[in-house]
């Protein structure tokens, strides 16, 4: 970048001016390990698919390490003793261990919302999939950029 | 294994509240290297329960995809003052359990 | 052309930088418009392309831009590039992906999505005139930045910006073949080289905020040790001091200028507490190794094919051989540094990096704010070489010393060459066993090789490895090419304390030199031709036989050279490229090496920048000839011996030798070009001097084994 250009990042006065516009379909990719998290899903639920929906999954969007990165969930439910959340689980697409952890609640629980922290080994997306007293499946994704495996992810 | 324990202050019956809790725990996750280079073995609580007056309202299964020392936020249902009782087990077999009062205002 | 003193004034004027800094996004939206996040149109018709990787002078700045405008029909003399702003990215949910400029991925990785976002503009602007003439936009096209229309009707890109923002990007985008690029594919001169040759390019280093106070830092010469105690009264009263910063494992002194920061950073009493990494030499982690190579447990197998056991008890002859490279220092000109400033929650950066979303995120992280609080400024880069990317140490200091000062203070960290050397991540040691068996034809039957080195990926990035092998540990081994019926690769993972990083090449910077003098060490035991034995082992069909018949045929292979003049060659594959290199050189009775010809090959299916690519294979002769030459890191006491340039070597002007490149695309690829130019060279150096002087060079530098470059 040339000083006269910094200038113009730095302090604004000159600098070309953007609103946000909506992402395109040709935006990079996210992740290349993140093709298809339905098959994690039924890996879990033993062959069910999960909609997609009601859940929401909080996750940054870039860690500088996976070591220790904050983690919400929260699942739209009335939780009353016929319509609750049973459990949430959280699957890794790139953790040693895809299963990262589940989480048992019931109409007593009032609400479905976990916080918690998590260990993410690199780039990838992370699948929280709630189960209802119904029997129906949900899930919501994010996507994490742990920028130090930068160095081995494909893309990223 | 040693754990903290975080409830609100003023708690009313019918209330759903916050249970916070954050166990002393290294949750290794089999390939962290010591000091020395050497990978460390594979350590994680396996199995968290949450009792509120004797009866189960969480529970949840964790793997090393949880980061040290464990934290965990879960909502309950307030229902009457008494004890939340938590327990754990690790890889190693190691137990660890923890109790906090709980008063709620009527 | 702002001066340097202009600047400062400037930046004076515009002070502080966060509260206009984070608006400038709604400022002026009427003078530019956005087509795709990479695309921006001025009314005056010029183009920003962004870019959203590093340039370190690798040139991804120029090609990356050259394949948007190939696709984009425009101007490419009114296009400017800029970089993508890191706070956007983190607000608008990363619309330029990975900014990572790493592992030679740049173009590797974005080509498709940047064509794409070119051609998208592109259809937007043709739809905007098509609207505007009421016409069909296939009776409209878009050519250098004008659109044509029915009737000769024509508008350039400036005047029909604001109405293709407005446009709906197309869903499907039709990108050209490559034998149609009038931009791409072309010598175009690159962007950044004007600003750097003139002395205007701006670094991480030549950050100048108002009010802001200096930083140097000594951290612990041993590895892992920490600050044991500091003794401040012994610099108290000294001119300048702002303030001592105690970390677990570095002390830093503030001061209002740099100078005044380091002599009390040398005169300040500082113990450190090395711990028992403070025994460790060059020797003992040579003996490490050497138990990594014998050891029967801690080793994992890499490849298996065939049985390498009955392979050697077969053969008619056996070869066996040790091979060593040493740690490696980046060196990068401009050494580590972050200025750092945070004010009402709020974290600004400056800094040399080739990850802006790693630095980003570490900012971030150190300060304590969300990583919308977070604005991080890319300058170009005085050298990365894989330095800056992997390891952010330098912004954590940076963020870490600006938490420790006043609100509102900016902080240049600036490491000094000595503290650059000694606290580097380092190009891992290697110590690797081969062992091959030849049938009676002298053809390999059975291939060997135990490597017994550090993990990168486990150590720096503290990542799992994929049945405990590190990919880059065992690179060029695990995926050789060489049609061999048995073969086994090991890996014993050995970690001294000495932190090792990513250095241009990884592990394409030493395994070729061993794998591919081995191969001509088993050529000569077999009394055959180099070239003529790999010619035998690789597939006709190979692209590694392509590069190499194409580079041997350059450089004249086979035909006569003057007395005394000797040849070597080697061929590599890596970062999705193929290479290949023939040195010529004469070896004088006090063990002088002439270079009079190095010819390099390399094979990235597509190339994108013709000149450029030729650029990085020379820079990749320079960087791999000093490694070779004089390149070492060595230990004693757990400390790095070499300090500066008068004991770490670089090569000179007058050393380089002439080289010659041989650009041999067969499309259908997208391969890398920073680093892959690297591999064949080394190899096919130690090859022509074994043809010069019969002495095998198993060990580098070369000038532990006496030679000298001329």
């Amino acid at each position: 970048m040339e000083r006269r250009r910094f200038l113009e990042a730095a302090g604004g006065a000159l600098a070309a001016s953007l609103a946000p516009r909506p992402l395109l379909a040709q935006a990079p990719p996210a992740f290349a390990q993140s093709a298809d998290s339905q098959a994690l899903v039924k890996r879990a639920t033993r062959g069910k698919e999960a909609r997609v929906g009601k859940v929401k999954l909080d996750l940054p969007l870039l860690a500088d390490n996976g070591n220790s990165v904050p983690m919400k969930v929260a699942v739209e439910s009335p939780m009353t003793a016929a319509d609750h959340v049973k459990t949430i689980r959280l699957l890794s697409e790139r953790n040693p261990e895809w299963e990262m952890a589940a989480f048992h609640l019931g109409p007593y629980s009032g609400r479905a919302e976990i916080t918690s922290r998590v260990r993410l080994a690199g780039s990838q997306r992370v699948v929280a999939l709630a189960e209802m007293s119904d029997g129906s499946y949900w899930m919501g994704t994010a996507d994490v950029t742990v920028t130090l495996s930068a160095c081995v992810d494909g893309t990223g | 294994m040693a754990a903290r324990v975080q409830l609100p202050k003023d708690i009313r019956r019918g209330q759903v509240i916050s249970v916070q809790i954050l166990v002393q725990h290294p949750m290794e996750s089999g390939y962290r290297l010591d000091a020395d280079n050497r990978k460390v073995p594979k350590n994680a609580i396996r199995s968290f329960t949450c009792r509120y007056n004797g009866e189960e309202i969480f529970r949840a299964e964790m793997s090393p995809g949880i980061a040290a020392n464990p934290f965990l936020q879960f909502p309950t249902l307030a229902r009457e003052s008494g004890e939340l009782e938590f327990s754990w087990v690790d890889d190693a077999g190691e137990r660890g359990s923890h109790t906090a009062p709980i008063h709620v205002a009527a | 052309m702002t001066t340097r003193r202009e600047f400062l004034k400037i930046s004076a004027a515009v002070g502080g930088g966060l509260a206009v800094g984070f608006e400038f996004s709604e400022a002026g939206a009427a003078q530019a418009a956005e087509l795709t996040p990479w695309v921006v149109v001025r009314p005056d018709d010029t183009v920003i392309i962004r870019y959203a990787r590093a340039e370190m002078g690798q040139g991804s700045m120029t090609s990356t831009a050259q394949l948007v405008a190939e696709e984009l029909e425009c101007d490419w003399s009114r296009v400017k590039v800029e970089y993508a702003d890191t706070n956007d990215q983190v607000r608008r949910k990363r619309p330029w992906g990975d900014m990572a400029a790493v592992g030679s991925r740049t173009i590797r990785n974005s080509q498709e999505y940047l064509r794409q976002a070119g051609a998208t503009a592109r259809e937007m602007l043709v739809a905007a005139a098509a609207q505007q003439w009421k016409a069909s936009p296939g009776d409209c096209r878009a050519e250098r930045g004008v659109v044509h229309g029915p009737g000769g009707k024509k508008l350039s890109y400036g005047k029909l910006a604001d109405a293709a923002a407005k446009m709906q990007a197309p869903k499907d985008v039709k990108l050209k073949d490559a034998k149609d690029w009038k931009i791409a594919g072309k010598p175009i001169k690159r962007v950044d080289i004007p600003a750097t040759v003139m002395g205007r390019q701006f670094y991480g280093i030549d950050a100048q905020l108002p009010g802001m106070v200096y930083a140097a830092i000594a951290q612990c010469p041993v590895f892992g040790g920490k600050v044991k105690s500091v003794d401040e009264s012994k610099i108290k009263g000294r001119r300048g001091i702002i303030k001592v910063v105690q970390m677990d494992d570095y002390v830093a002194v503030v001061a209002d200028n740099w100078w005044r920061a380091k002599e009390a950073l040398k005169a300040l009493p500082i113990e450190w507490d090395g711990g028992k990494n403070g025994e460790v030499s060059s020797e003992s982690i040579r003996q490490f190794l050497k138990a990594g190579l014998d050891a029967q447990q801690d080793v994992v197998t890499a490849r298996s094919d065939g049985n390498v056991e009955q392979g050697l008890s077969g053969a008619a002859k056996v070869v066996e051989a040790e091979y060593f490279t040493p740690y490696l220092a980046h060196s990068t000109l401009e050494p580590m540094g972050c200025t750092a400033l945070i004010k009402d929650g709020k974290v600004e950066i400056w800094t040399s990096t080739q990850n802006a979303e790693a630095s980003h995120a570490t900012a971030a992280a150190v300060a304590g704010v969300p990583l919308e609080n977070v604005r991080t400024h890319r300058t170009q880069l005085g050298g990365g070489f894989g330095r800056r990317g992997g390891s952010q140490d330098f912004v954590r200091q940076g963020v870490a010393i600006a938490k420790q000062l006043p609100d509102g203070t900016p902080v240049k960290l600036l490491w000094t060459r000595e503290e650059d050397t000694q606290h580097d991540f380092y190009r891992p040691v290697s110590l690797i066993r081969m062992k091959a068996g030849l049938d009676a034809s002298g053809m390999p039957v059975a291939w060997y090789s135990r490597v017994s080195a550090p993990s990168i990926i486990a150590t720096l990035l503290k990542l799992p490895l994929k049945e405990g092998v590190d990919p880059q540990a065992v690179a060029a081994y695990a995926d050789q090419p060489y049609e061999i019926p048995n073969v086994r690769i090991e890996y014993a993972q050995r970690n001294p304390h000495v932190p090792v990083g990513f250095w241009r090449t990884v592990g394409h910077s030493q395994n070729p030199f061993m794998r591919e003098s081995f191969v001509d060490e088993l050529a000569h035991a077999a009394g055959k031709d180099p070239l003529e034995y790999r010619r035998a082992m690789l597939k006709e069909a190979s692209k590694e036989r392509a590069i190499l018949e194409a580079t041997v045929k350059a450089a004249g292979w086979g035909t006569a050279l003057p007395a005394g003049v000797h040849r070597g060659v080697a061929v590599t594959e890596g970062y999705g490229s193929y290479t290949a290199a023939v040195a010529e050189l004469s070896v004088n009775d006090k063990n002088v090496v002439t270079i009079h010809r190095l010819v390099l090959g390399i094979d990235p299916g597509y190339a994108v920048n013709p000149d450029n690519i030729e650029a990085q294979m020379q820079g990749s002769a320079v960087f791999m000839l000093t490694a070779m030459f004089w390149g070492e890191i060595t230990l004693k006491d757990g400390r790095v011996q070499q300090s500066n340039f008068n004991d770490y070597r670089m090569m000179r002007l007058r050393e380089m030798p002439k080289v010659e490149v041989v650009l041999a695309p067969t499309g259908g690829f997208w391969g890398g070009i920073g680093e892959p130019g690297q591999a064949s060279i080394a190899p096919s150096i130690c090859n022509a001097i074994f043809a010069a002087t019969g002495k095998r060079v198993r060990s580098l530098p070369l000038k532990n084994e006496g030679f000298e470059l001329a």
